[in-house]
């Protein structure tokens, strides 16, 4: 039997988090492959506009910083493979990993694998997936020029994707569950400039998704200030409320998650198996921002060398 | 190897690159339609796949049947183009 290949860091994603921290061990000459199974850039690859990344004054697309942070990281060696990491065994000195491309092994690991968006879990739903509801507005937007649209949800990305949807759409019903929106105080002044094709509802849940043949036509909710039920008819529905951490993969490998599956670390972003690290929006007290995702995963770099520098003797 | 691919793509989708990544790093050609500057072609997109949703790779094989592999999913695109 072939003996599994071994590295110094395995990171699990390439997000901004671990695209930090490969820059950063790639330079210590510490051995860095990263395995992604989505996109590289993760949620910022495919986010429409980034405006709050320091150092870009004018701000930038996120699939462009996303190639940014990627030319970086391989500039100084990192080994980006396309494919996904399905277990963690710890094997003590290294830790084992199952990946689409077999068994290889590492002497730590980095886990960033970020967040992906919630469903809503309502009638229709998963029923017309990509095909009147989406989760991804900069790859399925294009498909509702002069539509109607609906978009549940009323944080920064809401309303960040609800601007960018305004080129293509003929009217936007944006549906929001509380009495304010989250979003940050500057898009919410932006998405204004946008006033004759956006129409912001508050206090509204979302029921269901009802369509016609096999195509979406209108979304039910309920108006929480007076019970009463709300029809919107739309074309389409895009759906951004919220981030669930992907760790799915991480169920039976010991790694202590909270509550709402997030990975605890330490201080040092260790994890509860020795050697195995996490940052960005994974981890448990994440602020799920681009720019502290690539600060703690600097941050997981250091401690990965830290932890090494024994191990090596 | 397939007689030819195509990837109906937009300007802004992630994963329409990841795509083309895939494919070029396993030594494939193909031809891309942006549906952005060609959004003539949105309703072959939505024929093919029936769906409103980028990346759609159409994976002509060598007896003319056609494959069809909607968004970035390699376990999906790695036997399609073999």
């Amino acid at each position: 039997m072939t003996k599994a290949e071994l590295h110094d860091v395995v990171m699990v994603g390439a997000g901004p988090a671990a695209l930090a921290a490969a820059l950063y061990t790639t330079r210590e000459d510490i051995d860095t492959v990263l395995y992604e199974k989505g996109v590289i850039g993760g949620l910022a690859a495919i986010t429409d506009w980034v405006d709050n990344y320091p150092g870009f004054p004018d701000g930038l697309a996120g699939l462009d910083l996303s190639e940014k942070l990627q030319k970086q990281a391989e500039r100084f060696g990192a080994d980006i493979r396309l494919g996904a990491v399905l277990k963690i065994t710890d094997k003590g000195e290294v830790k084992e990993l199952e990946t689409t491309d077999g068994l290889i092994q590492a002497k730590t690991v980095l886990i960033a694998t970020g967040s992906d968006y919630k469903k809503l879990g309502i009638p229709g739903e998963e029923e017309y997936y990509a095909r009147g509801v989406h989760y991804c507005a900069t790859c399925d937007g294009a498909f509702y020029r002069e539509k109607r649209l609906v978009v549940v949800g009323g944080g920064n990305s809401a309303v960040q994707e609800t601007i960018f949807l305004t080129r293509f759409a003929s009217h936007i019903d944006l549906l929001v569950r509380g009495d304010t929106l989250r979003a940050s105080e500057v898009l919410q002044q932006e998405l204004k400039k946008y006033s004759d094709k956006v129409a912001v509802h508050f206090n509204t849940t979302t029921q269901k998704i009802v369509g016609k043949d096999n195509k979406v036509t209108g979304v039910q909710g309920v108006s929480t200030k007076n019970g009463k039920n709300v029809n919107f008819e739309t074309d389409g529905v895009f759906v951004f409320i919220g981030l669930l951490p992907n760790t799915s993969f991480l169920e039976g490998s010991g790694i202590a998650l909270d509550d709402i599956g997030m990975i605890r670390t330490g201080d040092n972003l260790e994890t509860s198996m020795p050697g195995v690290f996490a940052a960005g929006d994974v981890r448990s007290g994440a602020t799920m921002q681009i720019a502290s995702a690539t600060g703690e995963g600097a941050t997981a770099a250091l401690m990965i060398r830290k932890y090494l520098e024994p191990h090596t003797h | 190897m397939p007689k030819n691919i195509t990837v109906f793509t937009t300007n802004t989708c992630g994963y329409c690159l990841m795509v083309k990544k895939w494919l070029s790093a396993k030594g494939h050609t193909y031809e891309e339609v942006n549906l952005d500057t060609n959004p003539v072609r949105q309703q072959e997109a939505i024929a093919l796949s029936g769906q409103l949703s980028v990346p759609i790779t159409v994976i002509t094989k060598q007896d003319d049947s056609k494959e069809v592999v909607i968004g970035y999913n390699p376990a999906k695109l790695a036997p399609a183009v073999a």
